[in-house]
C-alpha cells in the first residue's frame, strides 16, 4: 500500500479519536461548534489555494494526506469535517452520536488499511475487498460500549454502504446512513 | 438554548433586529439569494446549476423539517408571531450555504461566507433558529452541491460524447 494511504488512513483514525475525546469530555454542542467552524475556516483556505495563494497548512495535507484525482484541495478533509457536522447536528443523543463517528472515523480507516491488502474483490464492486468490509464492520463494533447490541444493525448497513460504488464521497455517505439510521431506531 | 445561540439573542441591536425581519420574509430572501447569483455569476449554466442546488437543497430541508417537527426556541420563549413550523434545519441558512458553496472558486467566496453567517446570525437573533438548525444547514448545503455536481458533470459528459 502507498504510503501516503496509510498516512491518510492513521490520520483519518486520529482525527476520529479526537472528535470521540471532544464528545466524551466536553460535549456534542462544542463538538459541534468546532466542526462547522473548522469547516467554515477550512473552505476559506480551500478558496485561497483555488486563487493561487500557497498556504502552508493546506499544502501539507495536500502533500502528505490528499488522494489524487480530487475535485479541489482539501476535498478528503472537508469531507470527514461535513460528515462529523452531519452526525453532531442531526443526533441529539450523545452515544448514537459516539458510536457513528466510531463507525465514521475507526470504521472507515480501518477498512481502508486492511482492504487494500485484500484478496477477494466484492462481486459487486471489484476496487472493494470482503476483507476490508469485514474489518469495518468488525472495527465499528467498538461502539457497542455506546449503544449496545444497536451497533450490529449500525455497523453492518455502514459497511454494506461504504462497499457500494458510488458517485458521492464515504465520508459523505456513510455518516448519512447511520445519522438515518440512528434517527429512525 | 446553547450558548452561542443565547448570545445572538441578547444581541439589542435596532438595526440588526430590522434587518432580521426584512431577511425573514420570505420574498424578500428569494429576491436576495436571486439577484447575487445572477450578479455574480455570468455564466448562464452556472447560474442554472446553482438554481438547480438551491431547488434541491430546498426540498432536502423541507422534508427534514416535516420528519423531525422540532419547535423553533421563539415558541419556548413566548415571542409573539412565532411561526408554528418546525425548526430543524433553517432553510434560510441552508440557501445561503448553497450559494456561498457554489462560488467556492471565486474571489468573491468571503463575501458569500460572511452573507451566509450574516443570514444565519438573523435567524439566532430572531430566535427562530438554534445554532443546531445553522449547523445542520452547512453539511445540507455542501451534500447538495456534490450531489447537483456530481450529476451536472455527468450529464454534460453525455452531451459531449
Amino acid at each position: 500500500m502507498e504510503e501516503i494511504e496509510i498516512k491518510r488512513q492513521l490520520f483519518h483514525i486520529l482525527i476520529g479519536v479526537i472528535a470521540l475525546l471532544i464528545l466524551v469530555f466536553i460535549g456534542k454542542g462544542t463538538l459541534m461548534a468546532f466542526s462547522f467552524f473548522t469547516l467554515i475556516i477550512g473552505l476559506l483556505l480551500v478558496n485561497l489555494t483555488f486563487l493561487g495563494k500557497k498556504i502552508l497548512l493546506v499544502e501539507f495535507f495536500r502533500k502528505h494526506f490528499e488522494r489524487k484525482n480530487i475535485p479541489f484541495p482539501g476535498w478528503g478533509s472537508a469531507c470527514y469535517a461535513t460528515g462529523v457536522l452531519l452526525i453532531t447536528s442531526f443526533l441529539t443523543n450523545q452515544n448514537a452520536i459516539a458510536a457513528s463517528i466510531i463507525i465514521l472515523g475507526i470504521g472507515d480507516g480501518v477498512s481502508t488499511l486492511i482492504g487494500r491488502n485484500g484478496r477477494i474483490p466484492l462481486p459487486y464492486n471489484r476496487k472493494k475487498t470482503l476483507e476490508g468490509s469485514f474489518a469495518f464492520f468488525l472495527s465499528s463494533l467498538l461502539g457497542y460500549s455506546f449503544v449496545g447490541p444497536l451497533i450490529i444493525p449500525a455497523a453492518f448497513l455502514a459497511a454494506i454502504s461504504e462497499s457500494l460504488d458510488l458517485p458521492i464521497d464515504d465520508n459523505l455517505f456513510v455518516p448519512i446512513i447511520t445519522t438515518a439510521f440512528f434517527m429512525v431506531v | 438554548m446553547d450558548a452561542i445561540s443565547n448570545f445572538a439573542y441578547s444581541i439589542n441591536s435596532e438595526l440588526l433586529t430590522k434587518v432580521s425581519l426584512l431577511l425573514d420574509n420570505h420574498i424578500v430572501f428569494v429576491l436576495v439569494i436571486m439577484a447575487l447569483v445572477l450578479i455574480k455569476e455570468s455564466r448562464n449554466a452556472k447560474r442554472l446549476k446553482i438554481f438547480a442546488a438551491l431547488l434541491l437543497a430546498f426540498f432536502f430541508a423541507t422534508c427534514i423539517k416535516i420528519l423531525t417537527g422540532v419547535e423553533r426556541p421563539c415558541a419556548s420563549l413566548d415571542i409573539p408571531n412565532c411561526p408554528s413550523s418546525s425548526s430543524f434545519p433553517s432553510l434560510h441558512a441552508t440557501l445561503a450555504f448553497v450559494v456561498m458553496i457554489s462560488f467556492l472558486n471565486k474571489r468573491s467566496y468571503w463575501m458569500f461566507v460572511l452573507f451566509a453567517l450574516f443570514v444565519s446570525l438573523t435567524r439566532l437573533v430572531l430566535a427562530m433558529h438554534s445554532f443546531r438548525d445553522i449547523a445542520a444547514a452547512l453539511p445540507i448545503a455542501l451534500i447538495t452541491y456534490n450531489i447537483v455536481d456530481v450529476l451536472w458533470r455527468s450529464f454534460t459528459w453525455k452531451r459531449l460524447k
